[in-house]
């Protein structure tokens, strides 16, 4: 893909706030959302990813704040369609209009030649259904309709909000596919979901937001070391002595109700070294297992810090034995 | 996967003639669009044919106390719930889908899409409601002939075809206006259909003179004079003025609706 190189491209929000009554959806959040990569837009559900959507395309006005798309208000695009295509909500089309038609109206309205109609719906394969009323589509090609829709003007930003909700394990690795393929043309994709095992596979960039306000800002993999919790798990018949002796060597030791009794969570050390030093102490070992959480307990800890109040501890424990 | 950028071609900047052929596109597209002109078409042009048919007689002997003039475009009274609907639909169906984001993300500035719209569905009213007054007419007036009462289609009677159409036409914006406004279908409907159906005859019940103004001036009532050779209704005011007043009614209300849909959330 052609690019013009300019300094803002991309997606950029300033103090980016929106209240909705004495409700604040979005509060004050700045991030950047660079071309090349795709940019997972990761948070539990009602922590403001559709809203921040919605004011990235002028749907809905900021309450302060801005942001900017490739340098300007998206409102003042002279073809709206080549710079943003998005993907808003599935279904979101009349029931009894035909998906040609759907993506001809859409087309008409930036001046996009109607040939592009045809190569879009070739795109998300629904080439062969494009006469059947959207009505009757499943989710799935709901979806596809929707993704055909954001590239009719060919757009350098996409902003595809929630694209894998309710598809099918081959739907979602179609969209994973298509997004690093958008990525890598040059453009800048911005993904949104709650789906923290979803994002792990599609995106670069991680921006994790949680009751409106921005929790984290990095690369996938800053993000694993950063918030991803590993240990060691440790069962042996006498879990206080072996305690003892893994905090006398300085170790993060836990200890832990599991399925099968006591057993301690140990961090600091990896598990062979561990065994060698219980070993040593004459302390029988019944289990030692190396534990690594998921990118999903990741999210659960880092929301559960910030976001429910009442449910912190449990969301922890929870991260932390998984 | 084919390949995704088929060379991106130059497009020019799209201004308002883009949003009227997109809007075009959408209401030809729906089914929805071709039953209710074709039932506006039916029941003006069967209404006004069945008036005549039953009537004529009547009309032709010495105690008529009504003119022909009144049952020519007598289907009048039934066809404007159709022009209701379809205005109402090409809005708030867009409201009802989340569709209307999609359209307001193509097109961000929000008075193009506004009159985009109003201006296709008041010409395909105008077009429809003309030529079914005027087949009205032809049908309708084939009985009125052969009492030999028939109407030669000059003066108020030419004028009340197209005022049919002018009528229905101003039907529609009114809906699409209060559409944008309530952005709800039922809700919109139902209001718009009080106010054109029921509230424009109860407000005959106000006393004196208040009463004869205000129903003067009710939006059906000062619209539907300009279709009709001879009124109904001898208290509204002539057909010129009368359509005066509900042009100035339904731009007022889509004044409102282009504030709204600039000022709010999609």
């Amino acid at each position: 893909m052609t690019t013009t190189h300019g300094p803002a491209l991309g997606i950029r929000a300033r103090g980016l706030t929106k209240t909705f009554g004495s409700k604040t959806a979005v509060n004050g959040i700045d991030f950047a959302v660079e071309p090349g990569r795709v940019t997972g837009f990761l948070g539990p559900n009602g922590a403001g990813k559709s809203t921040t959507m919605r004011m990235i395309l002028g749907l809905d006005a900021p309450t302060s704040g801005q942001v900017k798309v490739n340098g300007h208000h998206y409102a003042s695009s002279p073809v709206p369609l080549r710079e943003i295509g998005a993907l808003l909500e599935a279904h979101a089309v009349h029931p009894g209009r035909s998906a040609r038609d759907h993506l001809r109206w859409l087309a008409a309205s930036n001046g996009i030649p109607t040939t592009r109609v045809g190569e879009v719906l070739e795109l998300v394969g629904l080439d062969s259904v494009a006469g059947q009323r959207a009505g009757r589509f499943s989710l799935g090609m709901g979806q596809r309709l929707g993704i055909a829709a954001a590239m009719l003007g060919d757009p350098s930003v996409l902003v595809l909000d929630e694209p894998v909700n309710g598809l099918d394990p081959e739907g979602i690795r179609w969209v994973r596919t298509f997004a690093r393929q958008l990525a890598d043309e040059g453009r800048t994709v911005f993904v949104s979901s709650h789906l923290m095992t979803e994002m792990a596979l599609m995106a670069d960039h991680l921006i994790v937001i949680g009751q409106g306000t921005i929790l984290a800002d990095c690369s996938m993999q800053d993000f694993m070391a950063d918030h991803a919790r590993s240990f060691v798990r440790v069962k042996t018949g006498d879990v206080g002595a072996a305690a003892e002796i893994l905090a006398a060597n300085g170790l993060d030791v836990g200890r832990h109700h599991g399925a099968s009794g006591p057993e301690l969570h140990v961090q600091g050390l990896d598990a062979a070294r561990i065994g060698e030093l219980l070993g040593r102490h004459g302390v029988l070992l019944h289990e030692l297992t190396l534990v690594s959480s998921s990118l999903e307990d990741a999210f659960m800890t880092l929301t559960a810090d910030s976001v429910e109040y009442s449910a912190h501890g449990q969301a922890r424990q929870e991260a932390g034995v998984r | 996967m084919s390949t995704l950028v088929h060379g991106r071609h130059q497009l020019a900047q799209p201004g308002f003639a883009a949003a009227l052929h997109s809007e075009r596109i959408k209401l030809t597209s729906i089914r929805s669009t071709w039953w209710t002109l074709a039932s506006l078409l039916l029941i003006g042009v069967g209404g006004t044919v069945l008036l005549c048919a039953l009537n004529a007689e009547w009309l032709a002997s010495p105690e008529a106390d009504e003119a022909p003039g009144s049952f020519i475009t007598g289907g009048l009274m039934l066809s404007p719930v159709c022009a209701v609907i379809l205005g109402t639909l090409a809005v708030s169906s867009e409201y009802g889908t989340g569709m209307m984001r999609s359209t307001l993300a193509a097109t961000p500035v929000r008075g193009r899409v506004l009159v985009a719209k109003a201006v296709v569905v008041a010409a395909i009213l105008f077009v429809v409601g003309t030529v079914t007054a005027l087949l009205g007419y032809v049908g309708g007036n084939y009985f009125l002939d052969r009492e030999g009462i028939g109407l030669a289609l000059e003066g108020d009677v030419a004028r009340s075809m197209y005022g049919y159409g002018l009528f229905m036409a101003g039907l529609g914006l009114l809906s699409v206006a209060v559409a944008f406004i309530l952005r709800h279908t039922a809700l919109a409907l139902s209001l718009v259909l009080a106010l054109v159906f029921v509230l424009n005859n109860l407000v005959l019940l106000i006393p004196g003179e208040t009463g004869q103004w205000v129903t003067k001036l009710m939006p059906s009532n000062a619209g539907m004079v300009i279709a009709t050779p001879v009124p109904f209704n001898p208290f509204l005011l002539d057909a010129w003025p009368s359509f005066g007043v509900f042009a100035a009614e339904v731009a007022a209300l889509l004044l409102v609706a282009w504030a709204v849909l600039r000022r709010r959330d999609a």
